[in-house]
């Protein structure tokens, strides 16, 4: 790399190196963006069009089943919708790190709103998991029956959703571990 | 006349052998010239030009939000690992003794933490090793790498735990899931605060993930 006699006491110098990984790298990460967007955006609507009505009556069950009913879900189709907009958002600053790939302050500020946008989504995809387990198994010591018996039709969507979900938070981790990988690299 | 000159040549090559070896130079050099070659002890070279003061500083401060994430991970997991309560009296219907294997979310929530809990204990050493030589990026990739994986598995942990600690305060008409917190009040004030540890672990993992884009950062 250096050529010629060394100089002690004089200025160092490193040939810049010319390094075209870095636009790959932010391609690559405007095209996740996009499928992450896909992958709420379904998650988000697959729960928040789930309505199940029973055909018959009972004193003691309710009879209709929609993702109203359950706080936990109501809040899962809250933040989904809120990350994907958070990524639509977001796709122009990617666009911009593809055309300046010199940016290392704006991918700083990225990685930090794509991390606190993972620890949303997890939360909210975890929740929902956590009661769509209850909901499949129930529980005999809390005395929580398996709804899911009566429900098939509102427990498969259910269950649907959380894929687009877990997707995304896979997608997300791949983003900023990209993004890390573009910051400690040269443009 | 033939003796000067060997003398300066072996003084040359006396110079640029102490260079070839990566000693560092007789003379101190004045700082902001540090030749790039110079070392002084493991590594610890003057870096006035090149960032690695703040870089070193941000380093020992991961370690320390380090420590306290561990310490929250550690009171989350002993916090749940530890709840049983056996209520004093019989019925027929009720379960009288809760405690955290009943349900399988909290089951997930104790391995989950007492994983963050080893991998904190792991990679306290890394980050040793990352504050010594502050512009070592292969120990930086892998911590950012792997406190993302903590991220997700803390958050999935305090979080479905979260769910099923709401569940139990609140209950459900709709589903006719009952709130048990009014029998099991202990088990209930237990676990809540065990989530709450695990959400504190949470955002000092975050924080840690943030640290470490900054110290990757090139100046």
């Amino acid at each position: 790399m250096k050529s010629g006699p060394l100089e002690p006491g004089g200025p160092s110098r490193v040939p810049p190196r010319i390094h075209k990984g870095n636009k790959g790298v932010s391609i690559m990460d405007l095209v996740l963006r996009a499928v992450a967007i896909v992958a709420t955006l379904a998650s988000a609507v697959a729960m928040g069009t789930t309505n199940e009505t029973l055909p018959f009556f009972n004193q003691f069950i309710q009879f209709r089943a929609r993702y109203n009913d359950l706080p936990t879900f109501t809040f899962f189709v809250i933040v989904n919708s809120i990350v994907c907009f958070y990524l639509v958002l977001s796709l122009p600053m990617s666009i911009f790190h593809i055309v300046r790939s010199r940016a290392t302050f704006t991918r700083v500020i990225l990685i930090f709103l794509d991390s606190v946008m993972l620890a949303l989504l997890t939360l909210g995809a975890s929740a929902a998991a956590a009661i769509v387990y209850l909901a499949h198994k129930g529980n005999a010591s809390a005395n929580w029956l398996a709804i899911c018996q009566q429900f098939n039709n509102f427990c498969q969507r259910i269950s649907g959703s959380l894929i687009g979900s877990f997707g995304g938070i896979l997608v997300f981790i791949v983003l900023i571990l990209l993004s890390a990988i573009a910051l400690c690299r040269r443009p | 006349m033939s003796t000067d000159s060997t003398r300066i040549d072996v003084a040359e090559t006396e110079m640029t052998s102490r260079e070839a070896k990566g000693k560092a130079p007789l003379l101190a050099d004045p700082p902001g010239q540090v030749d790039r070659k110079s070392r002084g002890f493991m590594g610890l070279r003057r870096h006035a030009g090149r960032g690695g003061g703040y870089k070193r500083g941000i380093a020992i401060f991961d370690f320390v939000v380090r420590l306290c994430t561990l310490v929250a991970a550690i009171a989350a997991t002993a916090t749940m690992a530890t709840t049983d309560e056996t209520l004093p009296f019989f019925t027929q219907f009720f379960q009288f003794q809760a405690s955290y294997d009943d349900l399988p979310a909290f089951q997930f929530f104790v391995v989950a933490m007492a994983i963050a809990c080893v991998y904190l204990g792991l990679s306290i050493p890394l980050s040793i090793v990352s504050i010594i030589r502050p512009h070592a990026v292969a120990a930086r990739m892998l911590l950012i790498f792997f406190d993302l994986g903590m991220v997700v598995l803390t958050t999935a942990a305090a979080s479905s735990a979260a769910a099923i600690v709401y569940l139990a305060h609140v209950g459900n008409s709709n589903a006719n899931w009952l709130s048990i917190c009014q029998q099991f009040n202990n088990f209930c004030q237990r676990t809540s605060g065990a989530v709450v540890a695990a959400f504190l672990a949470m955002l000092g993992f975050m924080f840690l993930v943030v640290l470490s884009a900054v110290i990757l950062k090139k100046p």
